[in-house]
Formats: structure tokens, C-alpha cells, sequence
């Protein structure tokens, strides 16, 4: 299976969310990373094919995702950014209810759900209306709406946001057994999610793709810009101005500093190991400033 | 069919739908109809002067049923009979009220369960001669006019329609039309207590529409656009049948729902008729509520009319509503333009010119069901058609056209 995304675009007005986007997604987790604004959710809407690009086109195996219709939708799986609900129905019957959309039998329908509910952690409450739920709670009820028809090709828009680390740590262990031969697609803020489950990453600025690779590669990438320096406080709020500190921690009197950079920012500082959010930070250096 | 069952269990769900569906309940069956019946309409009048009533509207339609067995059929005789008779009550009443100085309570009901009104309004279209001009203020015309002038009323009921028509400019072939539908009421008419029919069609039941129309739409315009509400519609266009399929559930379970509200009401309706009017009278001809109704008609058929207008309009206005719901993603701008299809058309219909009113007619639950009553009709390819021919099919047709649209639209607009 292989989901190739064509020069794809989206324009609002003048504004470009969405910037002739070309890309290959295999069986596999992948991560998307960006700021906010970046273009991902519009992005992965247009993947999921309920949002009309301006151009490009996205295919699934060779054939054009919109003329696929239904069975597009069949082999789809997919979490929204704000991901709704009904307040009145219980995270049974709402689960019940998005299986029936998916076309799954009856009888089929309740052992997944209940199948589900257990893996979300949410069985205990399969019975309460959803309006009692907590943000994290209802995340879970999405997460599992996105699974019901074992989807070929998921994708999760931020689906940790709101989750405690607890149930973060078990997300990333569903998804990891379960992407198989599947295509995952996931959006966060979290670098450390991404770092931990997904086989490759695409990293998005203002509606383009600025990168993609596994972490390891892109870690590479960032391999030589990363470097340390312990400075006085007062010297650290200069260093703050003239570059780009991915992190500031105190030691005693003095205070260790991150810094992406190309070049060695000073002779004191010492070349240190590269980690995806390096890389991530590095490609957002500007905003570091 | 899953999905319909499940999307009509949505519905079901929500606070909204089981509110509106109660204060409708509420509003026709117990304060239009029971209400209407034991109190506001049948219920003794304590005074005349104040007009307020006491809580015995069954007793009372009883009484009046009873007292108009005596009759049978309406002829000259029999309403000569009624005549002599009101007038001998009237007189009662004055006598007693001269002597004691209060009116007697017993002769008063007695006087009131003659079913005055309607009678009295049978007189003065049939024998508009006989009007006293300067009695107008003063008595009714049942009160003083002489009961062997009241002869010939079949006669007069024709003379009465043609001057009608003639009142109305219904000339021609409109006119020789409207005398071939009058051509098959069978007289001489059966003659029982009408008040009770004449409340239930000309009030009961054709304003029913009105009121199922404010909570079909409330119920209604959040059916498609409540999805934006609640923020539910990328999941639902992700999925096998989020599209077309789950838009047709939607529409099947508007109309299921308009006729879950219609029959529920209706039940509450008919079942509060049969408790407080059985169902003596049916075979009346309408004609003994109005006399100039060209329609061959009796009550029962009258009534199997009204209620199949009402819910035929109400599907129409499900669509109608559904359409607005679908094209908009604010379910308060659906709810409004809902209720403007309706409510607007019926307030300014007195203030547009004719044409524009007949056109206003055919908007679902604008017209009205007792237009059977009425002798309104539409040209239409040069062939004059009487009005509850069309006001009972055209709003159900606008419905019907509406659907597409809004399934077409909905799953176009969520797209965007």
C-alpha cells in the first residue's frame, strides 16, 4: 500500500495553508511535526478527503483518493484536531453509532466496541453520557472511533493532546502494535511521542515540507549544530538575543544553555549528542530568538 | 436501515427534541383540546358580561347532544321547532331574571345548550331579510324573528351560495364549477349537535398545523446543521456512509419524526374528541356548520381531511425545514429561516394581494385545512381547481423537492 500525495495545495484567500506538498507514505508510523499555523491539519484533511485542494491530488496505490468515494473511507481511519461528540449518548452507544457509519455488522459492532473500550481504558465508563467526560476521556472515545475498522491508513490529528502520561505511554504502545503494515499518520506537539513510535518524520513550516526522513536520519541532520554552554545568568540572557537556545537550565550560579547552531557559537562550547527535537527546534531556529 | 434507526435514536436523545415534543403534546391535547373542552369553550358561562365559564364542559356537551335528538334532520319544520323552542327559554330566562332579580342558573344552561350560535348563523346567511337592523345591538336574530317565515331553506341555501359567488366576482365557468361540486350534497341534512364539530374543524384541528410547525422546526434545523454544534462532522466524513447515506437517514428520520410528533398529537386530539364529544354527528353534512360549504362532505370526512392536510403539510415543511437545516451550519439562522417560511406568509397574508395570498396558501402549514369550508380556487392551465384539491398535495410536493437538495447540499457544504 502506498498513499502518494501530488503537489497538493491549499489556498485560502491569499493565504497558502497548504504549499504543493509532494510525499510518499508506505506501511509505517509516521510523525508530523510543525508549529502551529504550519498547515498540518489542513493537511491531513485533505488526505482524508473532506477538505477540497485548490490543486494537486492524493492517491491511494494509483488511484485518486476523492473518486475512491466510499471505499476510501472503508480502509480509513481518522481523529480530528477537536474531535466532537454527542453529550447524550454514552461512549458506548457513540461508538456503536460511528460503527454503524462505518458500515461494520451489528453484531461485529459490539465486540469491537467492547474490545475498544478496554483498550482506551474507558470500559469502566462504557455506560456514561460522554457530557460527564473529561478532555482526556473523550480523546480516548475518539482515538477509538478512529480504530474501529481496523483502518488501513490512520490518521491522528494531535491524538495525545489532553492525555496524562500514563495513558500517553499506553497510545504509543497501541499504535506501535498496531501499525503493522498499516500506514499511521500522527501530529503533535510532543516530540518525545513521535521520537518513540514513529519510522519517519515530516517536518511542516508554513504549508511546506521541510523535511522528512526516519529520526535517526534527521537526527544526523541535526548532528554537529548542537552544542552546550554553561554561562553566567547574565550572560545567558545575551546568549538568548544573539541565538537560538533550544533549553536553559540552572546549575548552582551558573546556568547551561542549548544552542542550535552551524558553527561553534563560542570556544567554551562543547559539541554535545542530537535529539529529534533538536532538529525540530533547529528547523524552527527563528522563532528561538 | 442501522443507520436510521440509530440516527432516529439521536434525535430521541436530546433534551430538545423530548421538550418540544411534550409542550406540543401539552399545548393541543391538553390546553387546546381537554381544556378547551371541559372550560374555555364548553363550560357554563357564569355571566355574560364577563364571559368566564365554569369547570363542566362535559356535563354540558351531554346535555347539548341530548337536546338535539329530538331533531333528526334539519327541515323547515325542525328548525321552526328550534326556533319556538330558544325563543321560549329566552323568554324564560327574562321572566325569571324580571322576578328574583338574578338569572336562574338551570334555565340559563338549558338556554345555552341549544347550540345557539350556530343556528343563529344558519339564520342570518338564509334569511338575511329578516334582520332587524336596529335589534343588532340588542338581541340575537334567533330571539325575534317569527319562526313560520323560516321555510324553504334548501332553496335558500342555493340562493344563498350563488349570491355569494356573485358577492366574490366567482362568475363563469368558475362559478358553474363550484355549483357541480355543490350539486352532490345530499339534503335534506342530519341534524345533531354541531357546536361541537364546528369548534373541533374550524379551530382544533386546522390551526394543529400552526402549532406543530414552531416545534418541527425547532426539532428540525438542528437535524444537519447541529452536526457543526457539535462538532461531530469530520468524524461523520470519514466514515463508509458519512455521506449520502447518512444524509438520507437523517431526512427518513425528519420525516419519521414529523409524523411520530403528528400522530402523537393527533392521538391526544382524537382520543380527548371521543372522551368529550363521541362520536355523535359524524354523518352530518359540513354544511350544518356553514351553510354556504359546497364541499359533499360530512364531518368525518371533513375531519380524515384536516388531519391528512396537516401532515402532509408537515412533511412539506420537514423538507422545507431539513433543506435550511443541511444549507447552513448555524442551527439558530436554520431555526429562523424555518420559521419565516411559515409565520411570515401567515402574518402579512391579509396585507398582499390576492394573487400573492392564493400563492401563500400553498406554502406547507400556511394555508389552512378548513378551506374545505371555503369556495377558493386556482386557474391552472385554463381548468379551475377547488383549493383543498391543491393546498393538501403542494406543500407535500415543495417538501419532496426540497430532499434532494439538502442531501446534495449537505454533503457538498460539509466538504468546504
Amino acid at each position: 500500500m502506498e498513499l502518494s500525495v501530488d503537489r497538493l495545495t491549499k489556498q485560502y484567500g491569499s493565504k497558502i495553508a497548504v504549499d504543493c506538498v509532494s510525499t510518499v507514505l508506505k506501511p509505517g508510523v509516521y510523525g508530523l511535526l510543525g508549529e502551529n499555523g504550519a498547515g498540518k491539519t489542513t493537511f491531513m484533511r485533505m488526505l482524508c478527503a473532506i477538505l477540497e485542494s485548490t490543486s494537486g491530488e492524493v492517491f491511494l496505490d494509483g488511484r485518486e483518493i476523492v473518486s475512491m468515494g466510499a471505499e476510501y473511507r472503508d480502509i480509513l481511519g481518522y481523529l480530528p484536531q477537536e474531535s466532537g461528540y454527542y453529550p447524550n449518548y454514552t461512549a458506548k452507544e457513540f461508538l456503536l453509532y460511528m460503527a454503524a457509519l462505518k458500515g461494520i455488522p451489528g453484531d461485529v459492532a459490539q465486540k469491537r466496541v467492547q474490545e475498544l473500550l478496554e483498550v482506551v481504558g474507558l470500559s469502566d465508563v462504557a455506560g456514561k453520557k460522554m457530557k460527564t467526560f473529561s478532555g482526556g476521556m473523550k480523546q480516548r472515545v475518539g482515538i477509538a472511533q478512529a480504530l474501529l475498522n481496523y483502518p488501513k491508513l490512520l490518521i491522528l490529528d494531535e491524538p495525545t493532546a489532553g492525555l496524562d502520561p500514563k495513558e500517553r505511554v499506553r497510545f504509543r504502545n497501541l499504535i506501535s502494535d498496531y501499525a503493522g503494515d498499516r500506514i499511521v499518520l500522527l501530529s503533535t506537539h510532543i516530540v518525545s511521542d513521535i521520537e518513540a513510535i514513529a519510522d519517519e518524520v515530516l517536518v511542516m513550516k508554513r504549508g511546506k515540507v521541510l523535511t522528512q526522513g526516519t529520526v535517526s536520519e534527521l537526527t544526523k541532520k541535526a548532528a554537529g549544530k548542537v552544542w552546550e554552554l554553561t554561562v553566567s545568568p547574565a550572560e545567558a540572557k545575551i546568549w538568548q538575543e544573539k541565538a537560538a537556545v533550544a533549553n536553559l537550565r540552572h546549575e548552582g550560579e551558573q546556568v547551561v544553555l542549548r544552542i542550535l547552531s552551524d558553527d561553534k557559537p563560542t570556544e567554551e562550547a562543547v559539541s554535545c549528542e542530537a535529539g529529534l527535537e533538536d532538529l525540530y527546534l533547529y528547523s524552527m531556529r527563528e522563532y528561538l530568538r | 436501515m442501522e443507520l436510521f434507526k440509530l440516527e432516529h435514536k439521536k434525535l430521541w436523545r436530546k433534551n430538545s427534541t423530548r421538550v418540544c415534543v411534550l409542550l406540543c403534546f401539552f399545548y393541543c391535547v391538553i390546553f387546546g383540546s381537554v381544556l378547551v373542552c371541559q372550560w374555555l369553550t364548553f363550560g357554563s358561562r357564569k355571566d355574560y358580561g364577563t364571559g368566564s365559564r365554569d369547570f363542566d364542559g362535559y356535563e354540558n356537551i351531554k346535555d347539548c347532544q341530548a337536546y338535539f335528538h329530538k331533531y333528526g334532520e334539519l327541515t323547515d319544520e325542525t328548525l321552526q321547532e328550534w326556533v319556538r323552542d330558544y325563543q321560549r327559554l329566552n323568554a324564560a330566562v327574562v321572566e325569571e331574571e324580571s322576578k328574583q332579580g338574578v338569572k336562574n342558573r338551570e334555565l340559563l344552561k338549558q338556554y345555552q345548550n341549544t347550540g345557539w350560535e350556530t343556528v343563529n348563523s344558519m339564520l342570518k346567511t338564509l334569511y338575511p331579510e329578516l334582520e332587524r337592523p336596529d335589534m343588532f345591538a340588542v338581541r340575537i336574530m334567533s330571539c325575534y324573528v317569527e319562526p313560520e317565515k323560516l321555510t324553504g331553506i334548501y332553496e335558500r341555501r342555493e340562493q344563498a351560495i350563488e349570491t355569494f359567488l356573485d358577492i366574490s366576482g366567482q362568475t363563469g365557468a368558475e362559478r358553474d364549477y363550484l355549483l357541480r361540486i355543490n350539486e352532490k350534497v345530499k339534503t335534506p341534512f342530519s341534524w345533531k349537535w354541531v357546536e361541537g364539530w364546528s369548534n373541533l374543524l374550524g379551530n382544533a384541528v386546522s390551526g394543529l398545523g400552526s402549532v406543530i410547525a414552531l416545534f418541527l422546526a425547532i426539532v428540525l434545523s438542528s437535524l444537519f446543521a447541529g452536526e457543526w454544534h457539535d462538532n461531530t462532522s469530520p468524524l461523520l466524513l470519514t466514515t463508509k456512509y458519512g455521506w449520502r447515506k447518512l444524509a438520507c437517514a437523517k431526512v427518513f428520520t425528519g420525516l419519521s419524526f414529523t409524523l411520530e410528533l403528528f400522530a402523537l398529537t393527533a392521538a391526544g386530539m382524537i382520543g380527548s374528541q371521543l372522551v368529550f364529544l363521541g362520536t355523535e354527528g359524524w354523518d352530518m353534512p359540513i354544511q350544518t356548520v356553514k351553510m354556504i360549504a359546497i364541499a359533499p362532505m360530512n364531518m368525518l370526512q371533513a375531519e380524515i381531511y384536516e388531519y391528512a392536510f396537516t401532515l402532509l403539510g408537515a412533511w412539506g415543511f420537514a423538507g422545507v425545514s431539513m433543506l435550511f437545516s443541511a444549507r447552513c451550519k448555524n442551527h439558530v439562522l436554520a431555526l429562523l429561516l424555518s420559521l419565516s417560511v411559515v409565520y411570515v406568509p401567515m402574518a402579512l397574508r391579509n396585507r398582499v394581494p390576492f394573487l400573492l395570498e392564493k400563492v401563500f396558501d400553498l406554502l406547507p402549514l400556511v394555508g389552512s385545512g378548513a378551506d374545505i369550508f371555503r369556495t377558493n380556487t386556482f386557474r391552472i392551465f385554463g381548468q379551475y381547481i377547488w383549493s383543498p384539491y391543491l393546498l393538501i398535495w403542494v406543500p407535500l410536493a415543495i417538501g419532496i423537492l426540497c430532499m434532494p437538495p439538502a442531501v446534495r447540499g449537505w454533503s457538498r457544504r460539509m466538504r468546504r
